[in-house]
């Protein structure tokens, strides 16, 4: 079995569109949310939602959105993107150049690409009402389906970058970017690939976000500094975000090979899925706590080598205690030591973007030495006592980092990674 | 009227439709569409939708084109022979972006093209002369068919290792044929020495080539007759200017369009491209040719029909 290692990363984030933002942003605990003017109208309860910035994707007609420098997508491969491909172009590109690959590095057969994305609601809804309603059927813009449906991400980067190994997309809500990641380390583990290019992404607008609040999924509270509080005791729901974050995986001869310094190994990984309900986590966090159990046993480790848990967490009433008690019943003695935070408070709920997006924070937090806080608790959920759910940001190397992510179906995915020696 | 009739020999007043009402709607609805093309083009659109007149057409593609076209380009777009373009080729569209072209003639035109016939659409010109003739209400005129090696090996009187042309297209205005320099050519062995160059007056000779298989190809020049395959010789060129050195690995474009072809005479306008560089321009290039009996019995097909059957010509 080969080693994995993580050598490169890119954000397109809330809280920044470069590694070194983020980083500060993670440090110091400064959110991304804001008040969305799309949300305006006295109609829609929910008022907040964490913004991709410096970037207008808005307009319908992909010509007329604004994309900042040093990015330049050209026309004909912005036309069958939605904001989500865009999003993930970027940081892909961000996270190749961070692992000083060169295109050789990135198309040949020992390198694949894995993407998640839940597809882009609004492109799909432009082209189907075009159908419908404006042109007819022969006026759908050519390229409307593979800017729109779930698997645009990869259909997009997987000829722009002229991938030739491995290829595919994960839709386990939000759960598919760790998904993504899982797979991906399989593939390297395995021999199958050298290395893996992993993204993910969302749209984080309108049609992505605000069909959560008929679900009532969504925080109601209209202020950003507090709409986003994981573990705490107010907390009333998740703050939607959009974004893209990549991810340049490799096996240890290519390190080597290459010479480059990683900023984690990506030890390993597992998944249990909670046989419960569709989208309502298990009341005790069975599944989540059996993807935990596995992942550390697949590493040969229990929980006495962990130092931190970037926690699934969104915000939601029921999601955080369910989460917390996953977690007591896996760190058992050692819930009190290992820190815990979900850095959802900063950030909002990715979806399928979150997993890759928490896995690269936590691969800075490794090769930085910091373990981001869990911001905005005022007063602490009772339901998370006995857990060390640390408020401010440790100036502490992070040591064996534990990953999760949950998505619809009741699917638990939990990476581990820890500092590259 | 005949299937046949040219669009040319159609008046212009009888063609244009009678318009419905152009409603304010309408034009903004078409400025919405066209907001990316030039001025000229959007108000070209306009004026036909007003008028139903096809006069304005040309412009309303150039402008369509334009859009797409990429910026360090479009200034091809406004040369004399822009109608020689080829979309992919000199263009660099690909073709979905063909597509969306054609969605937007469609639209503008309010006419159907449909996927086969969209296939044989290769150039600017092909385009013009297509949306010319649908909104006339005419037949479309005749695709160019595509003739491969083995069908060239076949029937020329030229044989390797004299024969410069890999796949030609004959329609009823032009030919164009492609050969790609292998570096193998036994000429090139001494011309010249360490620097492999394909000597200037083979390139004539290509053209000239080109030339025997449209009067082998092409349409029949009299009828009950058909050009006879030993007939055919090459008789002068005039106005031939070289522009760039062509060598092995080069894809040579060749393109001729008949001035006038009349036994036993044959003149052409010819040129050869690499990309979308300028190799060789001839003004003038004439092949001399015999007629001889066509395969009796002689039908007297449309030429459209004609140009389908292929029959073999007498050798």
């Amino acid at each position: 079995m080969s080693r994995v290692f993580i050598t490169g990363v890119g954000f397109i984030t809330s809280i920044g569109n470069d590694a070194g933002a983020v980083e500060t942003n993670l440090r110091e605990l400064r959110h991304g949310l804001a008040t969305y003017a799309p949300f305006a109208a006295d109609n829609i309860p929910v008022k907040v939602i964490a913004p991709v910035r410096g970037f207008e994707t808005d307009a319908p007609d992909q010509e007329d959105w604004v994309i900042p420098a040093p990015y330049k997508l050209k026309r004909e491969l912005l036309r069958g993107m939605g904001p989500n491909a865009l999003y993930a172009t970027c940081a892909l590109e961000q996270a190749i150049a961070d692992a000083k690959l060169s295109p050789a590095d990135v198309s040949n057969d020992d390198t694949g690409l894995y993407a998640a994305s839940a597809g882009s609601p609004v492109m799909l809804t432009r082209s189907i009402n075009r159908m419908r309603e404006a042109g007819g059927v022969m006026r759908c813009p050519p390229l409307s389906v593979v800017a729109s449906i779930a698997g645009s991400v990869q259909f997009n980067l997987v000829a722009h970058l002229k991938i030739k190994g491995a290829s595919g997309g994960f839709v386990s809500a939000c759960a598919s970017s760790s998904h993504a990641l899982g797979f991906a380390f399989d593939e390297i583990a395995l021999g199958r690939q050298k290395r893996m290019l992993v993204v993910g992404a969302e749209d984080g607008n309108v049609d992505a976000i605000l069909p959560f609040a008929g679900m009532r999924a969504l925080s109601t509270n209209t202020d950003p500094n507090t709409a986003s509080r994981p573990f705490d005791k107010k907390r009333d729901g998740f703050v939607g975000t959009g974004g893209g974050v990549g991810l340049v995986l490799e096996s240890e001869e290519e390190v080597m090979r290459r010479g480059v310094t990683p900023y984690a190994e990506l030890l390993g990984w597992g998944q249990a899925s909670d046989g419960h309900n569709v989208a309502i986590s298990h009341p005790d966090g069975l599944g989540l706590a059996a993807a935990m159990r596995r992942a550390l046993k697949s590493v040969g480790m229990t929980a006495a080598d962990l130092g931190y848990v970037n926690a699934h967490a969104t915000s939601t009433p029921i999601g955080d205690v369910s989460e917390c008690k996953a977690l007591r019943t896996v760190l058992g003695e050692h819930a009190a030591r290992v820190a815990v935070s979900s850095t959802k408070a900063l950030t909002g709920h990715g979806l399928s973007l979150a997993g890759a997006m928490e896995t690269a924070f936590c691969a800075l937090a490794i090769r930085k030495g910091f373990i981001p806080g869990s911001a905005h608790i005022t007063e602490l959920d009772p339901a998370c006592e006995g857990l060390n759910i640390i408020r401010t940001t440790q100036a502490a190397s992070p040591g064996v980092v534990l990953n999760n992510s949950s998505g619809f179906g009741g699917a638990n995915v939990c990476l581990v990674l820890r500092p590259a020696v | 009227m005949s299937d046949s009739v040219p669009s040319a020999l159609v008046d212009d007043k009888s063609a244009v439709k009678t318009p419905a009402v152009f409603s304010a709607e309408e034009e903004a609805g078409i400025r919405e569409s066209l907001r990316r093309c030039p001025a000229k083009g959007v108000e070209a659109a306009i004026e036909f939708r007003k008028t139903g007149d096809p006069k304005h057409l040309p412009v309303v593609i150039l402008g369509i084109f334009e859009r797409f076209v990429e910026p360090d380009l479009r200034p091809r777009l406004a040369t004399a022979d822009s109608d020689d373009l080829r979309v992919i080729e000199d263009l660099g569209l690909d073709s979905l972006t063909m597509m969306e072209i054609v969605m937007l003639v469609e639209e503008i035109t309010k006419t159907q093209i449909a996927n086969d016939e969209l296939r044989q659409l290769s150039t600017i010109g092909d385009i013009k002369n297509f949306v010319d003739c649908r909104t006339r209400g005419l037949p479309p005129p005749p695709v160019a068919i595509v003739y491969d090696s083995a069908v060239l090996l076949e029937r020329m009187p030229i044989q390797p290792p004299f024969l410069f042309l890999d796949e030609a297209r004959v329609s009823a205005t032009k030919a164009t044929a492609s050969y790609r320099i292998t570096g193998q050519e036994f000429f090139l062995q001494g011309h010249f020495k360490g620097n492999p160059v394909m000597p200037a007056s083979l390139m004539l000779e290509a053209l000239g080539q080109l030339g025997v298989w449209y009067l082998l190809a092409g349409l029949p020049v009299e009828e009950g007759k058909v050009v006879g395959a030993g007939t055919i010789f090459f008789a002068s060129t005039d106005g031939v200017r070289c522009h760039r050195v062509c060598k092995p690995g080069d894809v040579l474009t060749l393109q001729l369009k008949p001035k006038r072809v009349k036994a036993p005479l044959a003149v052409f306008e010819g040129s050869i491209r690499v990309g979308q560089e300028k190799a060789v321009i001839a003004e003038e290039i004439t092949l001399t040719f015999g007629l001889v009996d066509a395969p009796a019995p002689a039908p007297k097909p449309a030429p459209e029909a004609e140009l389908q059957a292929e029959p073999a010509p007498q050798v």
